[in-house]
């Protein structure tokens, strides 16, 4: 990872993304092999580093109380509970000794953390840490779909609520991705950060580091052929081509190429979902999984 | 009559200014060719940028890291992220070497970059303007004459070298001024209503797509 040359190049912009990968793969590490308390400092060390971690917070809750990819409340020759009560059975469950311990001692870390670099550099800390990112306002081109959206209505009366509406669709595939996957750890965060970049207000390419870490955790389960994993790259980058064209016409030589590049973030946009459609089409865990229940 | 001569006496200071390269992202070179000799002072232009430029703090003090640029902006910290409409204006006091050109030329080059400015109706592009950059001498032991150049208030220090008390000064007389103008594309008003419908229409659809195979191929016993 660290002669990877993506990584390299984003890095050499001021962000440590190698040291935020490191980090999460150790708290995936550690929840794999049972050292709940290791993990849970890894994880505050994560989120305090960057916030994206964050979002993991549900599936690892998740994959905690039900133990290692054990089978569910619900049996499973019965006919399956409304979905409705599953989902309330689900989160009521979720809290059990192991889940307390992960959240006490995650939040201590970070809640020390923060205490600490308060301490240290005052107001100044919490405002670039944490305060910058709930006010910031950035409608500068990058890759995501809703930036010409946000630019043209920056000033309107209904910046709030688009602001608002670009929020939820990636809020309910994260809860529902974190429902369906959350037995394999790795596959579930995978795809959250994914989903989260592709659909987030402010997409550049320092984000794409933060799954492609995962993607190594991953591709074992995937049983894809190799043209297929090759058209989705291509796909990938094709798909980042047609977008920063237009925008090195518009930053470096001053044509007015908005409406392309728009164009062009609305088409990575369904290229990444489609990449993401086939990854989860193509999952094959469960079979591993059964197998070996059936050895036992 | 005595004005007429003093005026007579001083030569004219032409400045002029230009923006190389094109985009976002420009370089602002200042040339000023000085009517009297500076006699050991340096010299320095002040110019006021607005809101729709700015010059990146961190950009300047790697270059002054390096000896390639020497300058001082004020204020000394600028949201580099913030839109035209939301940015204040600044002012850079660019300190100019000799060049080698003419004997009283002097000239520097600053890299600025335009902001974000407000969608338009039926214009391509906004414009920004620059004035013309005030030219200013900084003397610490020289006698400079008095009816050409009067002491001026600079919100900076002069140069480094801190020996005896050295003074800001500005032309007496003011040439006439010209603006640069700089082009910077903006969204246009017109794209907002198709502009959100599709973008709503293509995310909930890449939504829906994702869910729908997380609900063919998901765990959800």
């Amino acid at each position: 990872w660290l002669l990877n040359p993506l990584p390299m190049a984003v890095s050499s912009r001021g962000n440590a993304e190698a040291l935020v990968a490191l980090l999460v793969l150790a708290t995936l590490y550690w929840v794999e092999a049972g050292g709940v308390g290791k993990a849970a400092v890894c994880y505050g060390l994560a989120v305090h580093m960057k916030i994206y971690p964050l979002t993991y917070a549900l599936p690892i809750a998740l994959h905690l109380r039900s133990g290692d990819g054990a089978v569910g409340a619900g049996g499973d020759g019965k006919a399956r509970p409304k979905f409705v009560v599953h989902i309330w059975r689900l989160f009521v469950k979720t809290l059990n000794w192991d889940v307390l311990l992960f959240g006490t001692v995650a939040g201590s870390v970070l809640a020390a953390l923060t205490f600490a670099f308060y301490h240290l550099y005052g107001w100044e800390f919490l405002e670039h840490a944490y305060l910058y990112h709930v006010t910031r306002r950035d409608i500068r081109h990058n890759f995501s779909p809703y930036f010409y959206m946000l630019y043209l209505t920056a000033e309107s009366k209904w910046s709030f609520a688009l602001g608002l509406a670009a929020f939820l669709p990636q809020l309910l595939l994260l809860l529902v991705v974190s429902i369906a996957f959350y037995r394999d750890l790795a596959f579930c965060c995978f795809l959250h950060t994914a989903i989260f970049v592709s659909f987030n207000k402010v997409c550049t390419s320092q984000y794409f580091v933060w799954y492609l870490c995962l993607l190594p955790l991953v591709m074992p389960s995937i049983k894809m052929s190799w043209r297929r994993g090759a058209l989705l790259l291509l796909l990938w980058f094709v798909g980042q081509g047609l977008w920063l064209a237009p925008a090195y016409f518009l930053e470096f030589k001053g044509y007015n190429t908005f409406l392309f590049i728009w164009l062009a973030g609305l088409l990575f946009l369904f290229i990444n979902s489609l990449i993401i459609v086939q990854i989860i089409s193509h999952y094959q865990k469960e079979a591993q999984v059964t197998k070996k229940l059936k050895q036992r | 009559c005595v004005t007429s001569d003093v005026q007579a006496a001083c030569r004219d200071t032409t400045v002029t200014q230009e923006l190389l390269k094109e985009g976002f992202h420009r370089d602002l070179q200042v040339k000023v060719e000085l009517g009297e000799d500076a006699g050991g002072c340096a010299v320095a232009a002040r110019i006021h940028l607005p809101p729709g430029i700015y010059v990146d703090p961190y950009e300047l003090a790697t270059l002054q890291q390096q000896n390639l640029t020497k300058a001082l902006l004020i204020p000394d910290v600028t949201d580099v992220e913030a839109p035209e409409y939301l940015a204040t204006a600044l002012v850079l006091v660019l300190f100019l070497e000799a060049d080698p050109r003419c004997s009283r030329c002097f000239r520097a080059a600053v890299p600025v970059h335009a902001r974000y400015h407000r969608p338009a109706e039926g214009s391509q592009h906004a414009l920004v303007a620059l004035e013309s950059p005030q030219v200013l001498l900084c003397c610490c032991h020289s006698h400079l004459a008095a009816e050409c150049w009067e002491p001026a208030e600079v919100g900076a220090p002069c140069s480094a070298e801190n020996v005896g008390p050295c003074q800001w000064h500005s032309t007496t007389h003011r040439a006439a001024r010209e603006e640069l103008m700089l082009e910077v594309p903006v969204g246009l008003r017109e794209h907002s209503s198709l502009v959100c419908a599709l973008t709503l229409l293509t995310t909930l659809l890449c939504a829906s797509l994702i869910l729908a195979a997380t609900c063919r191929h998901g765990h959800f016993s």
